[in-house]
């Protein structure tokens, strides 16, 4: 029997294994395949896993809005290619964020209107100076061409001085309690029992207006899916729970801990 | 994940030093660094580096297996494919037998003006 067939047979199934030079069809004496196995201690050890240092970066941004009486804007599409920040050296709404999820949401405010004029903005969300599209062709990896678009939208919006957010979403914004209460009680029932089977949390870092930040713990912290499981999961729960929640903010540090995900 | 073509770092040894050789793992398996100059002495500065070729899932830099070693500061400049070449620098550590330092940072993200 050659060493491949040898070695089949040991994985193939449980039977007896004969190795070479005991084919003389004595099936009633197997012979002992532990006779040619090294004895376990002779094994190396396992190397001890070391500890992870993540180091703080000393680094420059090349991403601020600088102060200029011509209206600057820079585009920054995310890693994952399925949204795009657009950072304005202009406020475009103060103490509060919006997001708006569809062309009807965005009636009379005038930013949004001419946002979804375009024909592939899905959703804008609009904190401070910045604003965050996410598109309807998930096929397509290339920014470029639609953020020139809507470049060209937020300067003409603008430079039109009206009202860029509906005066009705400002009048009719809830309480940072009455946010807090709301979200919290959705973490509590929803959000943490999901997450809890992963050996995650979430916890409540912050209410500012109707901005939120949370934190991910456990085994949120460091997992490569937290972006897509705070997206998808999380802020659908936050959104149902307080439809006027603007802006969720992740302050986890995904790179951080003993042993994070790289 | 960007394919790490190449990488150099550059280590700027504090007050403690320590005798090598340094090493580094990549995606869990540990090397030798390649190209070698300088030393690794209290207020020595190294410089080594590494044709990856390969997908990299992690990076560090391991401590000593014997002692600590105390780093003032770390330079690496990484060549990836399908984006320019960049640099991180990170700060103070020290590193022993227990330890290693992350040195992988993915590339900037493309910032353009609209």
């Amino acid at each position: 029997m050659s060493l491949i067939n040898t070695v089949k047979k040991i994985f193939s199934n449980n039977d007896p294994v004969k190795t070479e030079g005991d084919s003389n069809g004595d099936e009633s004496t197997p012979p002992s395949i532990e006779s040619s196995e090294k004895p376990a201690d002779n094994f190396p050890e396992l190397p001890q896993e070391r500890m992870t240092i993540n180091l703080s970066v000393i680094k420059e941004s090349n991403t601020s809005s600088p102060q200029s009486d011509e209206i600057l804007i820079k585009a920054e599409p995310s890693v994952a290619n399925d949204q795009c920040v657009f950072m304005v050296n202009r406020t475009l709404m103060e103490g509060y964020s919006w997001y708006f999820s569809s062309f009807e949401s965005a009636a009379g405010s005038s930013l949004a209107e001419a946002l979804f004029s375009l024909e592939d903005v899905e959703s804008a969300l609009i904190l401070e100076s910045t604003l965050t599209l996410t598109r309807k062709d998930k096929t397509i990896v290339d920014w470029k061409p639609l953020a020139k678009e809507v470049g060209a939208v937020v300067r003409k919006a603008l430079e039109g001085g009206g009202p860029l957010i509906s005066e009705k979403i400002i009048a009719e914004m809830p309480s940072e309690e009455s946010v807090r209460e709301g979200i919290q009680k959705s973490i509590d029932t929803e959000v943490n029992p999901g997450v809890a089977g992963h050996g995650g949390h979430i916890t409540l870092q912050s209410v500012k207006g109707n901005t939120v930040t949370i934190q991910m713990g456990g085994g949120c912290q460091g997992c490569s899916a937290a972006d897509l499981t705070l997206k998808q999961g999380i802020h659908s729960s936050f959104r149902k729970a307080v439809p006027m929640v603007g802006a969720i903010l992740d302050e986890t540090d995904h790179s951080a801990g003993v042993n994070p995900y790289f | 994940m960007p394919k790490l073509n190449s990488f150099k770092v550059k280590v700027e040894t504090g007050d403690q030093g320590t005798a090598g050789p340094v090493m580094f793992s990549i995606n869990r398996h540990t090397l030798p660094l390649e190209n070698v100059v300088g030393d690794t002495g209290a207020g020595d500065v190294f410089e080594g580096g590494f044709e990856v070729n390969s997908f990299a899932h992690s990076l560090t830099l391991v401590g000593p297996e014997k002692g600590q070693w105390h780093i003032k500061k770390i330079t690496v400049d990484f060549d990836c494919e399908g984006s320019q070449p960049y640099s991180v620098t990170y700060g103070e550590v020290t590193l022993d037998e227990t330890s290693q330092a992350n040195l992988w940072q993915d590339p900037p993200q493309l910032v353009f003006d609209v």
